[in-house]
């Protein structure tokens, strides 16, 4: 366990601010209790200070996990973020992607969303973003890329991609054993 | 292979009766034949040894036929047949040289669209009424200090040498061309720390690709211990305050960098009002400057 370098912590910042923007700064200026970044095992986990000061006298073999896990870096230094890291998304999310109910279980199932599938999209979203999918009585259910920007989203047909799939928290079952 | 037959054939002049099919490429200056008629399916079926044999039996037949039919000289070693030059040609073994580097000068003219002109060697002197050279022996160059007469202003000093003077000036702008070549030859050698660092990196990889790595080579005197790069983190007990402050610093570093790289774009701003779109909205589509003109010119009117 160790922090984050200067450049691992501009790989995180640039993923997180994709899909939060300036709210990350809430993310590391919390009021509450002093948060920090963790690096174990190529994995970034997101911990409280008094947590974090606890497993410092864990030994490294056997620290499984720590605070929440935000994602991991790849072998070639690019960071993947988790599903893990949707509750902290979803609470500061600048846009945002509701599905209707015959929706959601493709997408928990891993697959894009659809036109047809489209509930709500936040307005004036652009091309490339970020986004966290909330079911229709706001529940996240992952995030994803945008396709398209919502302009463009009117004219397509139903079967059309809108937003790729990135994470869902159906990956909470069927990666259980990898996730953490 | 029995070829003396076709061989005195050949040598009388009655040859090439069944070989010459238009099928063979012959270039007697690399002794190379080429059979470029297409493979008889049946017969190399059937035997391929044979079908090859027979193939370089007539090929060879052709290219000796050339090479007694090229002019022959005696020699003490017996008959010379003097080679062709070749006419097949073969690729390039080395990469087409690049070109090169523009001077200082060249890159200043092409930019303003100045035209090199040609400067004979030779110009031509009035009073001698012959061709001296612009420059080296006897050059037009040198006439201001070689002249017999020097005029003195009036004020000169006593030790004054109008000869000195000029030769001077020619010496120093020999010198500066001299500094400015070798400016322009370093320029476009590259700049010395690539350079450097390039012979570093060499130097690095020469040392350890030994059979043993490196590790039974002869030590050079004041050869230093090869080094590897030192990775080196913050301690992991710091005080997360100090953790905070370098996080937030690290952030509005990384805001100023993108700001810098889409200034004059339109950007995304995080506030509440999308500027970009209320004032495209505000002024029906036709952007900032008229939407102002157009306040301006209500407010004239309501006074």
């Amino acid at each position: 366990m160790r922090p984050l370098t200067d450049e691992e912590s501009k790989a995180v910042f640039t993923k997180l601010a994709n899909y939060i923007g300036k709210n990350l700064v809430h993310l590391i200026d919390r009021p509450d209790e002093p948060h920090c970044f963790r690096l174990h095992r190529d994995r970034v986990y997101y911990v409280s200070e008094s947590s974090m000061r606890l497993a410092i006298s864990v030994a490294r073999p056997n620290l499984v996990s720590l605070g929440t896990c935000f994602g991991k870096f790849s072998k070639s230094g690019k960071f993947k973020l988790h599903v893990t890291s949707l509750d902290y998304l979803a609470q500061y999310a600048k846009y945002k992607v509701w599905i209707k109910p015959n929706g959601e279980m493709p997408f928990l199932y891993g697959n894009h969303v659809l036109k047809a599938h489209l509930g709500r999209i936040t307005e004036d979203t652009p091309e490339h973003q970020g986004v966290v999918v909330y079911s229709m009585n706001d529940t996240p259910l992952g995030f994803g890329v945008t396709a398209r920007s919502t302009i463009d989203t009117r004219k397509l047909d139903p079967t059309s991609i809108i937003v790729f799939h990135q994470a869902d928290v159906g990956e909470y079952l069927r990666d259980e054993d990898t996730l953490f | 292979m029995d070829v003396t037959n076709i061989l005195s054939s050949i040598q009388n002049g009655n040859n090439q009766d069944e070989l010459d099919d238009g099928n063979y490429v012959l270039d007697a200056g690399y002794l190379t034949v080429t059979n470029t008629a297409p493979i008889d399916v049946d017969l190399y079926n059937e035997d391929i040894d044979q079908y090859i044999e027979q193939n370089a039996r007539d090929s060879t037949q052709k290219l000796i036929g050339a090479l007694f039919s090229l002019p022959i000289t005696s020699s003490p070693d017996g008959p010379l047949a003097m080679l062709p030059p070749p006419t097949l040609l073969l690729p390039r073994e080395k990469p087409l040289p690049k070109p090169k580097e523009p001077t200082k000068w060249e890159k200043f003219a092409a930019a303003k669209g100045i035209n090199k002109t040609k400067h004979e060697k030779k110009v031509w002197d009035e009073e001698k009424q012959e061709w001296v050279a612009r420059w080296g022996w006897k050059g037009k160059n040198k006439e201001a200090e070689s002249q017999w007469l020097h005029e003195v202003p009036a004020n000169a000093d006593a030790d004054h040498d109008p000869r000195k003077i000029a030769r001077d000036e020619r010496k120093a702008r020999v010198a500066k061309n001299e500094r400015q070549r070798l400016q322009n030859v370093a320029h476009s050698a590259g700049s010395s720390t690539d350079r450097k660092k390039d012979i570093e990196r060499t130097l690095a990889t020469t040392r350890v690709s030994t059979a043993s790595m490196g590790k039974f080579d002869r030590q050079l005197d004041g050869e230093k211990k090869p080094r590897g790069v030192k990775r080196k983190f913050d301690p992991t007990e710091a005080s997360a305050e100090q953790e905070r402050k370098n996080a937030l610093a690290l952030l509005s570093r990384m805001e100023s960098d993108t700001r810098k790289m889409r200034s004059g774009s339109s950007s995304h701003d995080d506030g509440v009002l999308n500027v970009r779109k209320a004032i495209r909205s505000a002024s029906k589509g036709q952007g900032g400057i008229a939407l102002a003109r157009k306040l301006n010119s209500n407010k004239k009117s309501r006074r």
